[in-house]
């Protein structure tokens, strides 16, 4: 065979290939885009497990919404047990599935009933009474009592998982009224206790489905929600339908399928080309940028209310030295790294509050301004350093916790800083659980965290960084005994206006001593089709499924 | 040595090798600041609660101790549970991730073994022609493209262009097939169920083309000079004299002699794409070993390290063991 036979024998290869694809693929007999596109959801719809309804058929007329929504993320779902689950993407999940006596309202931080009809509290915040609804059934069909929910509370505390201080650290004890009525007995006041009510580890699962002392990491038996879990391949899919036992509205669409994805560009090009219908937590700022411009796709902004910074351990020279601190907070350029970095798609933060939650103050831009860095060269001249004699920082990130943008954020942070021309950065970086480990172990002189909240209260954002103990985590970089007293009392004051002039009076304080330095708050992205509506984006940060809902034959 | 006795040796062979590596592995892991439970236990764990878990995985004790208990369970054949997320048993792990890797591996060989040979064998023929410097400039381009850059140009103009092609993942939702295998395309055929086969070919069509063209840049070049050498020798000549037709030459004689070193690159690459083609998997959303295993390892979890390197280093030995075997079939002069 000569050359240009094998030429021709490869084009015809995989011209053959091709017919032969293009043959048998379902319905693929037309060419155009928006038809291949239809066809394509059809199949799955057709295929994800269930047969279709009974009152849809072939013949029936194009329906107004579709019965599918194609979800694609690339975050991951870790343990489908409450007692065990503690992370941002799960506890979506659980929000789809699930629900506890309070829910947040959406589109608001407003917290409203959920699987309660009423509550009592009494003995000055420390007892709850929870009354059930009557009409509340597991995703079986099993009625779900208030012994249910005293059992799901209780094996929390019983296994001990990674979530488990929600409920050991507050509750004393839980009892059984009657069927309908449990009482929870705090070990003290807790101002912000339904907000930790509203968390899935409060979320009441079928006794007869959980094993009652042991994590049921790959449970798909679910809760009292929306959905009901009807299938899930760890990392690849989950598919949640209708829970016909729900007690309150039903999902817009029966039928939601999440697809994982383990790279955002990845993600961004499957809703591209029509594999999925929104494109959920992560993309990147750059795609993000390149969707808006997309004339059949629709980006949504909305607050976010997670939060990066900057940790000095104080224990560490020259960090020990307040003035040092509080130079590099001054010359820190915030605007720079949201807008360079990440293209607009972070703002700039002043607070560990984050914008928009009650109590906010821009305490760092009060006290420093942005990227002052006359005030950072008197700070350091202050602190005994000098052009020739230069403040030495390390400052570490992680490349594998934050995204690929991390090393970005430090580089601009070492370029603050030394544009005083008195501070000379090193950065250094470490895999995520060496960076913990040597954190922890209170090593590392700067580092650079995140903070996704647990419940959404000014407490989560500053008891665990600032009060004496609670940032274990961060190797103890700080104590101040004034402001331990200021957070003790804002967690049990039952007065509002009280707790929210301490939580300022906190933040002050924080400013002045500069251990945490914030950098940005994060805002969400969601991108979806044009014809996809409902989808509601608000500080909580957990999608809601159950109210997006895709037009079709329109 | 007969051949029995030539595959049990190998096969006794594989036993201090993969005590050495494990060995390694173990230790290095240890030795490595970072534990499993520091990297997923929330932020706010009190010393104590972490305490508590390194205690129940076996953390705590010393480390001569974790090592006797792992090789003791080892020698049970339990490769014991993960230490994070789910905490489940490695050996499901593996099953988990492995097929989508084999399957993948297969797919991006098969690409890359055809077009290598074509183009190789084009060049070695034509060599010193304009098409063999073509073939020359193809087997050096395509090794140099940077497959998360080739990979999301294929996604562009097959998925988000012209729509013929899926952008990621091993199948659409709901059509998986029943699991015999775990190779999608085999099962799918097994159970006869010919809208799965279409979709999980059709999955399997960009990461394959992607790593099988990269990789067949290396087979180009190694066939090529192959069969240059092998189209030198007396015995092609003798052919020649005697008449055999160009295409018998070629295929019964020439090509047979010059896949010897041919099947050893095929061996190792083989065994190597085994361990999961990263950049593909990672740029194709394919769930397999290659990313779960660098997600493992940021995360320490010792115990599916271990057990990934235990099992790799099987399967390895076997493959070489194979293409061993499949050298003496090569091959007559290749006796055990």
């Amino acid at each position: 065979m000569s050359g240009k036979d094998w030429g021709i024998a490869i084009v015809l290869l995989i011209i053959g290939l091709l017919i032969g694809y293009l043959a048998v693929g379902p319905g693929r007999t037309t060419t155009t885009t928006v038809t291949r596109t239809s066809v394509k959801t059809v199949t799955v719809t057709q295929t994800a497990g269930a047969p279709p309804p009974k009152t849809t058929t072939k013949t029936a007329p194009p329906k107004k919404y579709a019965d599918t929504i194609v979800i694609g993320v690339t975050d991951k779902v870790s343990d489908l047990d409450p007692a065990n689950a503690y992370d941002f993407y799960t506890w979506e999940v659980f929000n789809n599935i699930g629900e506890g006596p309070f829910k947040y309202k959406p589109g608001t931080t407003e917290l409203v009933k959920g699987i309660i009809e009423d509550y009592q509290v009494q003995e000055g915040g420390k007892v709850y009474i929870l009354k059930l609804r009557k009409d509340l059934k597991f995703a079986d069909g099993t009625p779900c009592t208030a012994k249910d929910l005293k059992w799901s509370i209780d094996r929390v505390a019983r296994i001990q998982g990674d979530p488990a201080w929600f409920v050991l650290d507050f509750v004393n004890k839980t009892e059984v009224i009657d069927d309908h009525t449990l009482k929870i007995v705090l070990k003290q006041p807790i101002a912000f206790y339904p907000a930790v009510l509203a968390v899935p580890t409060y979320f009441p699962i079928p006794p007869s489905k959980y094993p009652a002392d042991k994590i049921s990491s790959d449970n798909t038996a679910g809760s009292v929600g929306p959905y009901k879990i009807t299938k899930w391949v760890r990392d690849q899919v989950l598919v949640l339908e209708t829970n016909p036992y729900y007690y309150g509205e039903k999902p817009k669409t029966p039928k939601v399928v999440i697809k994982f994805y383990k790279d955002a560009t990845t993600l961004r090009l499957a809703l591209e080309s029509g594999e999925i219908d929104v494109a959920w937590r992560t993309l990147n700022p750059t795609d993000i940028k390149d969707l808006m411009k997309k004339p059949n796709i629709q980006v949504i902004e909305g607050k976010g209310s997670f939060i990066r910074y900057i940790v000095f351990n104080t224990k560490i020279k020259p960090f020990d030295n307040k003035k040092v601190r509080q130079a590099l907070a001054a010359a820190l350029d915030r605007k720079a790294i949201a807008e360079r970095v990440f293209l607009g798609t972070v703002d700039p933060l002043y607070s560990l509050v984050p914008m928009g939650m009650w109590s906010h103050v821009d305490a760092f831009k009060e006290k420093y301004g942005e990227a002052n860095v006359e005030l950072a060269k008197k700070l350091l001249k202050e602190a005994g350093y000098s052009e020739s004699n230069k403040l030495k920082v390390e400052l570490w990130y992680t490349p594998s916790h934050y995204g690929d943008t991390e090393a970005d954020v430090a580089a601009l942070i070492k370029e603050a800083w030394e544009k005083t021309g008195m501070v000379e950065v090193t950065v250094k970086s470490a895999e995520w659980s060496t960076y913990l480990e040597l954190t922890r172990k209170g090593q590392l002189p700067v580092t650079l965290y995140g903070w996704y909240p647990d419940y959404i209260d000014p407490d989560d954002y500053l008891y665990p960084f600032l009060h004496t103990g609670s940032n274990r985590w961060l190797g103890e970089p700080y104590s101040n005994p004034k402001l331990d007293k200021i957070l003790e009392q804002a967690q049990v004051s039952l007065d509002h206006n009280k707790r929210e002039q301490l939580y300022k009076q906190a933040q002050e304080i924080l400013a002045e001593d500069a251990p945490i330095v914030p950098i940005f708050q994060g805002k969400l992205y969601v991108a979806a089709k044009k014809n996809v509506h409902g989808i509601v984006l608000d500080p909580i940060m957990l999608l809601r499924y159950f109210l997006i809902y895709k037009e079709t034959g329109s | 040595m007969s051949l029995r006795a030539y595959v049990i040796t190998r096969i006794l062979m594989t036993i201090p090798m993969i005590l050495i590596l494990l060995t390694l592995v173990f230790l290095v892991m240890r030795v490595l600041p970072g534990n499993p439970v520091i990297a997923i236990v929330g932020m706010k764990a009190s010393p104590q609660y972490i305490k508590k878990l390194e205690h129940q995985l076996g953390l705590d004790k010393p480390l001569w101790l974790q090592y006797v208990d792992y090789l003791g369970n080892l020698l049970r054949g339990d490769l014991g549970r993960s230490m994070i997320w789910g905490k489940r048993p490695v050996i499901q792990e593996i099953m988990d991730h492995f097929p989508a890797t084999l399957e993948l591996t297969i797919g991006g060989f098969l690409v890359s073994v055809i077009l290598g040979l074509a183009t190789g064998m084009v060049a070695g023929i034509r060599s010193g022609g304009k098409l063999d410097a073509s073939m020359r400039i193809y087997s050096i381009t395509v090794y140099s493209l940077f497959i998360p850059l080739l990979g999301m140009m294929l996604q562009l103009v097959f998925g988000v262009w012209l729509h013929l092609l899926p952008v990621g993942g091993r199948i659409d939702p709901g059509l998986e097939p029943p699991a015999i295998t775990g190779l999608y395309v085999l099962d799918s055929l097994l159970a006869l169920k010919l809208d799965s086969l279409t979709s999980a070919l059709a999955h399997l069509v960009l990461p394959s083309f992607t790593l099988g063209l990269v990789l067949s840049g290396i087979y180009t070049r190694l066939v090529r000079s192959s069969l240059m050498e092998v189209l030198g020798q007396d015995f092609i000549r003798a052919c020649k004299a005697r008449g055999l037709p160009g295409r018998a030459i070629l295929f019964r004689h020439a090509l047979k002699n010059a896949l010897i070193p041919i099947l050893t690159m095929m061996g190792l690459q083989f065994a190597l794409l085994l361990a999961g083609a990263v950049l593909t998997e990672t740029t194709f959303s394919w769930p397999g070993m290659g990313t779960f295993l660098v997600e493992r390892i940021t995360y320490r979890d010792f115990t599916t390290i271990q057990g990934s390197i235990v099992f790799y280093a099987l399967f390895v030995a076997l493959v070489s063991l194979v293409v061993d075997l499949v050298y003496a079939y090569v091959d007559p002069r290749i006796r055990y």
